[in-house]
């Protein structure tokens, strides 16, 4: 610029030298600033964008103050404008879809990799609490227990900004996460010392699960930490000490057995009880017949007792002979041996000698011709 | 002119940025601040978030602290109970700055570590005192009314609040709760060998209960079927018993002429003594063979 207003300059040489020199810096340095001035508008407009990764939510502070309320104060993956820097500052918050944190302060001592690989520490005669960890049950047991939580975060404005780990201004959920952590921890230790350790490990799995689970929450509720525990979020493991597995393996077994026994014999029970019932209804039902014949039989009988008065009564001599005969002839006609032994003429008895043996065997048998 | 006044507005604007970093600070959410004047705290924490005043440095000079919530966890100590078990415990304190002018005279610089191992040291005396004056009865029970974990750690919490606001360190305890508890290592070997006899008591338990109730339940079925036989039988006697009464109403017919009623059922009787397999001798007195020796007389009559 300075050397393009040069040509005009020659004709006011009546101007001092100096002046006009000044005047001419001070022109082009405005000039300049006007340049800087632009750009550094167009910079700061510019600076106010950033970009919010997949991993991580961003809150706007506006003089220290979170804007939006709720879930609207986390901003998520993608572009957004802020302010310049002394009126609004972003803060960056690491956060994944699934938060989730585990106790094993009542586990002993391995890692996921160990445990994968099937190469944990062996269990030693004693346990060490600066090692292993267990919790101590209402029948003053000894047992490993762990659990998974799985949350979210329901108010962004406690979880961030009234939570801390470490004091070194820093946003993260890092400190609600260590707080919900040992709600765990305490959860499991207060729960299981209420719980004697067959309801831990057999009899009452899921109630134990249950109040773990209502332990946590009613800790993150009391402790106000922002978040909700997911429904189902709460996974309890627990298992006897490896120290004692055969012991606890051989009770189950023996249990077992007893439950088989019982059942056996519940069976054996209603087999027995069923039988009982059919033969005594057998029982009552031929008895039943039985009446109905006799009383059938008397009737029939007094009905043919009726028919045959009259003819009786017309002449019981006649009548009485004609039903001996009629009779006689059917006995005679069934009857196997018959013998005629006729009057001796002198008089005097017959003499019948009897010969009285065991039956022949039986006949019936095919083998027998 | 025109030049000049935008350069004024630069001017001016610039001076307003300058001023502003000069002569303001902001407290974010999740801060407190101390302002001091030449050195002295001023009388008030300034915790609410915001944009705030202050002459600049060497008068007025800003000092931040996170007033949000840290935990802390003590390390395992050794206390004995009222009734003489060595219990380990371990706890977890949620704890933040509350009152920052405070807080800053009193540890180096605000220090974090240096308030923390205070924390530590009360709650050393608070833990030995408060689990000395409890059984372990109250530690680990079945019965929820007798288990009084909650209150132990109330307890501890209640104490180590009263020496902090005692000696007002500025510190509050928002929550306190057990993380750990445990015996002696050496203790853990005889829990192990009480616990193994008891698994050895419950399988013997298991396998004679079991035969032992199994018999039962069978015995017992037993019994109740012999009942509901000798039931049957008695119905059955009742049944039949029944029938002779009801066919007693029926004699009333035989009464017309016994006579007759005798003679049916000798015919009867004989019809059926003399079914099968029987051998009858007689002679020519027996009906029809009378016929034998001598026939009707009066045959023309007929």
């Amino acid at each position: 610029m300075s050397e393009h207003d040069h040509p005009h300059s020659p004709p006011l040489e009546t101007q001092d030298a100096g002046s006009q020199a000044l005047a001419e810096a001070l022109r082009s340095s405005f000039v300049i600033v006007k340049i800087a001035m632009a750009a550094l508008l167009v910079i700061i407009f510019a600076a106010g964008f950033f970009t919010v990764g997949p991993q991580e939510k961003a809150v706007i502070l506006r003089f220290g103050k979170p804007l939006g309320e709720g879930q609207n104060m986390l901003l998520g993956a993608g572009l957004h404008w802020s302010l310049p820097y002394p009126i609004d500052e972003v803060v960056r918050i690491p956060i994944t879809e699934i938060q989730k944190v585990s106790s094993t302060i009542g586990w002993y001592l391995t890692s996921p990799e160990m445990e994968l690989a099937g190469t944990e520490p062996p269990a030693g005669p004693s346990l060490n609490p600066q090692i292993d960890g267990y919790v101590v049950t209402a029948d003053r047991n000894i047992i490993h227990t762990r659990a998974t939580v799985s949350y979210h975060i329901e108010d962004p404005r406690t979880a961030i900004f009234n939570f801390a780990s470490g004091t070194n201004h820093q946003f993260n959920l890092t400190g609600v996460s260590n707080a919900l952590q040992n709600a765990v921890n305490n959860a499991l230790i207060l729960t299981a010392a209420r719980f004697n350790v067959d309801d831990i490990l057999t009899r009452d799995i899921a109630g134990f699960q249950d109040a773990v689970r209502e332990r946590v929450i009613e800790l993150s509720e009391r402790e106000h930490l922002g978040v909700a525990i997911d429904a189902d979020g709460v996974q309890v493991q627990s298992i006897a000490p490896r120290q004692l597995k055969a012991a606890f393996d051989q009770v189950t077994t023996a249990r077992q057995n007893r439950e088989k026994l019982l059942n056996d014999a519940t069976g054996d029970a209603s087999r027995i009880l069923s039988q009982a019932g059919a033969s005594a209804a057998s029982i009552t039902n031929a008895a039943e017949s039985a009446r109905t014949r006799f009383v059938t039989g008397i009737a029939s009988d007094a009905e043919a007792f009726t028919k045959l008065l009259p003819n009786y009564e017309s002449n019981p001599n006649l009548f009485a002979q004609m039903e001996l005969s009629k009779a006689m002839t059917q006995v005679l006609t069934n009857v196997e041996d018959k013998i005629f032994l006729p009057q001796r003429a002198d008089g005097k008895p017959r003499e019948l000698r009897l010969m009285l043996n065991r039956e022949p065997p039986q006949p019936k048998s095919a083998a027998n011709p | 002119m025109k030049k000049n006044l935008i350069t004024i507005v630069i001017a001016a604007v610039l001076v307003v940025i300058f001023a502003l970093l000069l002569f303001t600070f902001q407290v974010r959410q999740s801060e407190v601040a101390v302002l001091t004047t030449f050195g002295k705290p001023a009388a008030n924490n300034i915790d609410q978030p915001n944009l705030y005043f202050k002459w600049p440095w060497p008068i007025q000079q800003v000092y931040r602290f996170d007033q949000r919530t840290q935990i802390f966890e003590d390390k395992f100590s050794e206390n004995l109970t009222a009734d003489g078990t060595m219990l380990l415990t371990s706890v977890y304190v949620g704890w933040k700055i509350s009152d920052a002018k405070e807080f800053f005279p009193k540890f180096a610089g605000g220090s974090v570590a240096a308030a923390q191992r205070q924390l530590e040291q009360m709650l050393r005396s608070a833990k030995a005192a408060v689990i000395g004056a409890n059984n372990l009865s109250d530690f680990v029970n079945s019965d929820p009314a007798q288990l009084k974990l909650e209150a132990i750690e109330n307890e501890i919490k209640t104490r180590v609040q009263a020496e902090l606001a005692s000696n007002n360190y500025g510190i509050s305890i928002e929550f306190l709760g057990i993380k750990k508890l445990g015996l002696p290592e050496s203790v853990t070997q005889t829990v192990f060998d009480r616990m193994k006899s008891e698994r050895n008591k419950y399988i013997s338990e298991a396998q004679f209960k079991g035969e032992a109730e199994a018999t039962k339940i069978r015995s017992a079925a037993e019994r109740q079927a012999a009942d509901v036989l000798a039931n049957a039988q008695a119905d059955a006697t009742r049944i039949e018993g029944e029938g002779v009464a009801e066919a007693a109403k029926t004699l009333s017919v035989f009464q017309q002429n016994p006579e007759l009623a005798i003679f049916q059922l000798q015919l009867a009787a004989l019809k059926n003594s003399l079914n099968q397999k029987s051998t009858l001798i007689f002679d020519e007195r027996t009906p029809p063979f009378s016929l034998f020796q001598n026939l009707p007389a009066n045959a023309g009559t007929k």
